[in-house]
């Protein structure tokens, strides 16, 4: 399976991820530079004493030896220390902020592939009829409908009207505990963060079913005699995944853009809401960490997106 | 949904040869007959109305603190929608919002079609370095959340109307480009194209004259697309307090405060909520019948 080629492209592709990572943070670290106001400015420290802090922050350098300092320290794993809490190392709280993120994006990921799927197959089964037509409805509300929106909707049912139901909180004794909290606690943002994207899975699914169920080896597997349920699951559906693979990698930079509202809305302590307060707080250092781990992940993300396509499609070879 | 009678009653009359039938006009008919999307064509347009309507008269001043009224007042006579948490009339601020939310949609729409076309025309067609060069820009920036680059070029333009429209388009007129390009590749090896070129046209000519109006309709589609995408990052941003300055409303920063109100009156959530996807369903749902209509190969 990882031949020459293979390994040749995946080295070319972690080059070219490095390279987009060199010149993101650059243009990050340039633009987030010049916003107004500083983390440091306060009544209480300006003048000689306000120098003296920038200084001791390597803030008077000019912009571009800041820069060379921070790539080359970013690459020995240390993306600098906050300004808004004085000193604090950036490294392990991102990383503590990833894997936030990661337990609500991954439960999202599941969630949407799981509903996007099912639908999709369900609709493709029955085209053209009440079934097709709810499901696809339900695919265009999914993402027209503003997380912020569903999220008001769940806090208020659960919190609210089902007091009783939820103690006043959505808590319950954990399934599986992760780094910021159960399954169970994580459950409304996951799913409505699932939600938004797993629309764009369900129409992928049923198009690309529509497709495969119309090709000679569905009727030729009908034709032998096979069970229904044997062709679409084991003929049909196989081959109909390859498109929603290819989507994956969008669908994580979905996952990505939405996980910055729930955290907001929610107060879940990952990325996305570091980053909005980083920005507010002008603590540059941390929003170009932030910033760059993003496009870190989302470089893997279209990378292995990329070579599951050959796990899954043997014809494809890079 | 988008069920396309064939041709047949065009023969009905007789005549065997089809008539001639323009792009807007063959993709008007199809238009019509897809009823979500006409349904989104008439809530569109009623909004528009409202939003224009707003432009001129509102029951009250959206901005003002109004004297002798009470905060969280549910929907009555005087005010239709209620109140907000500072006894603002919450029917003349939401008439703002729609004015707010469909200028920054089609602004932005307007932005990203611009620069969208003319870079991908000029990649697509020219190719070479100038292709190579823009090629690596878009490749950098594909799949970094545009979300994360709207909020810090927006703080780092100022807040202001005309300045979320351009943080907003600062990645997204990089999908236009990209469809644009491919277009124009595949268009400037047609024979009508060199045809063009031997008759003595220029690139210019050819570019505006012969590829942009061959690729209109994916264009078209593209661009309708952009604006709910435009409205729904603008209401994110506001939601977040990102957004639009206030006394000005945005049907997101309405939200957001009728989201801190939640348990004492679940009214000033609603309204903003129902506005906002109705409004992003319209156009998805004018986005799907137009990509029927227009561009009937991409049909999903």
């Amino acid at each position: 399976m990882l031949t020459r080629g293979t390994l040749i492209y995946i080295a070319q592709r972690l080059a070219l991820i490095v390279f987009t990572l060199i010149a993101v943070s650059f243009l990050v670290f340039i633009t987030v530079h010049s916003l107004p106001g500083s983390a440091f400015e306060s009544e209480r420290v300006h003048g000689k004493a306000l120098q003296l802090v920038l200084h001791q922050y390597g803030l008077d350098r000019p912009i571009l030896v800041q820069y060379w300092s921070f790539l080359t320290s970013a690459i020995h794993g240390n993306l600098g220390v906050s300004f808004q809490i004085r000193g604090l190392p950036i490294t392990p709280l991102v990383m503590r902020e990833l894997s936030v993120s990661a337990e609500l994006g991954g439960t999202a990921l599941l969630i949407t592939i799981g509903i996007g799927t099912t639908f999709g197959v369900l609709a493709a089964m029955r085209q053209n009829s009440w079934v097709d037509y709810t499901l696809t409805s339900i695919a265009v509300v999914g993402y027209s409908v503003p997380s912020f929106v569903l999220a008001g909707l769940g806090v208020l049912i659960f919190s609210y009207w089902l007091p009783n139901v939820t103690n006043g909180v959505i808590s319950y004794p954990a399934i599986w505990t992760g780094t910021y909290g159960t399954l169970v606690e994580l459950s409304l943002p996951a799913v409505i963060l699932g939600f938004y994207t797993s629309g764009q899975v369900t129409r992928i699914t049923r198009a690309a079913m529509l497709e495969v169920l119309q090709q000679d080896y569905i009727r030729t597997a009908r034709a032998k005699g096979l069970k229904s349920r044997v062709v679409t699951v084991r003929h049909a559906l196989r081959n109909a995944l390859i498109p929603v693979i290819s989507i994956l990698g969008p669908l994580v930079i979905s996952i990505i853009t939405g996980s910055v509202i729930i955290e907001n809305i929610f107060g879940i302590p990952g990325l996305g809401k570091e980053f909005v307060e980083s920005i507010l707080g002008a603590d540059y250092n941390v929003t170009v960490a932030v910033f760059t781990v993003y496009a870190l992940l989302i470089g893997i993300a279209n990378l292995v997106v990329d070579l599951l396509y050959t796990v899954v499609d043997p014809r494809i070879r890079y | 949904m988008a069920i396309s009678t064939p041709v047949l009653e065009e023969y009905a009359g007789g005549t065997v040869a089809r008539e001639q039938v323009g792009l807007w006009r063959d993709g008007f008919r199809r238009l019509r007959r897809n009823r979500l999307a006409l349904a989104a064509l008439v809530y569109l347009t009623i909004l528009f109305v409202v939003a224009i309507v707003a432009l001129f008269w509102t029951p009250y001043n959206p901005a003002a603190i109004l004297p002798n009224t009470l905060t969280f007042l549910g929907p009555s006579a005087a005010h239709p929608l209620g109140t907000d948490d500072l006894g603002r009339d919450l029917l003349s601020r939401m008439m703002q919002g729609a004015q707010i939310s469909l200028i920054v949609g089609v602004g932005t729409s307007a932005i990203v079609l611009t620069v969208g076309v003319v870079v991908g025309l000029i990649a697509g067609y020219f190719r070479g370095w100038i292709d190579n060069v823009i090629s690596v820009f878009i490749n950098i920036f594909y799949g970094i959340p545009g979300i994360l680059v709207a909020i810090i070029l927006y703080l780092v333009l100022g807040r202001g109307l005309g300045n979320i429209m351009i943080a907003i388009s600062a990645t997204a007129w990089m999908d236009m480009a990209r469809l644009v390009r491919g277009q124009a590749f595949s268009i400037r090896e047609r024979e009508y194209i060199e045809a063009a070129r031997a008759s003595g046209a220029r690139s210019g000519k050819i570019l505006f004259g012969h590829i942009l109006p061959n690729s209109l309709g994916p264009i078209i589609v593209q661009a309708t697309f952009v604006i709910p995408i435009a409205i729904l990052t603008e209401a994110f941003l506001s939601y977040l307090g990102l957004g639009i300055p206030s006394p000005l409303a945005s049907w997101g920063s309405i939200a957001s405060e009728g989201y801190a109100a939640l348990p004492l009156e679940p009214y000033m959530m609603l309204w903003p909520a129902v506005a906002l996807s109705l409004t992003l369903l319209a156009f998805n749902f004018l986005g799907d019948g137009l990509r029927d209509a227009f561009d009937p190969r991409q049909r999903l």
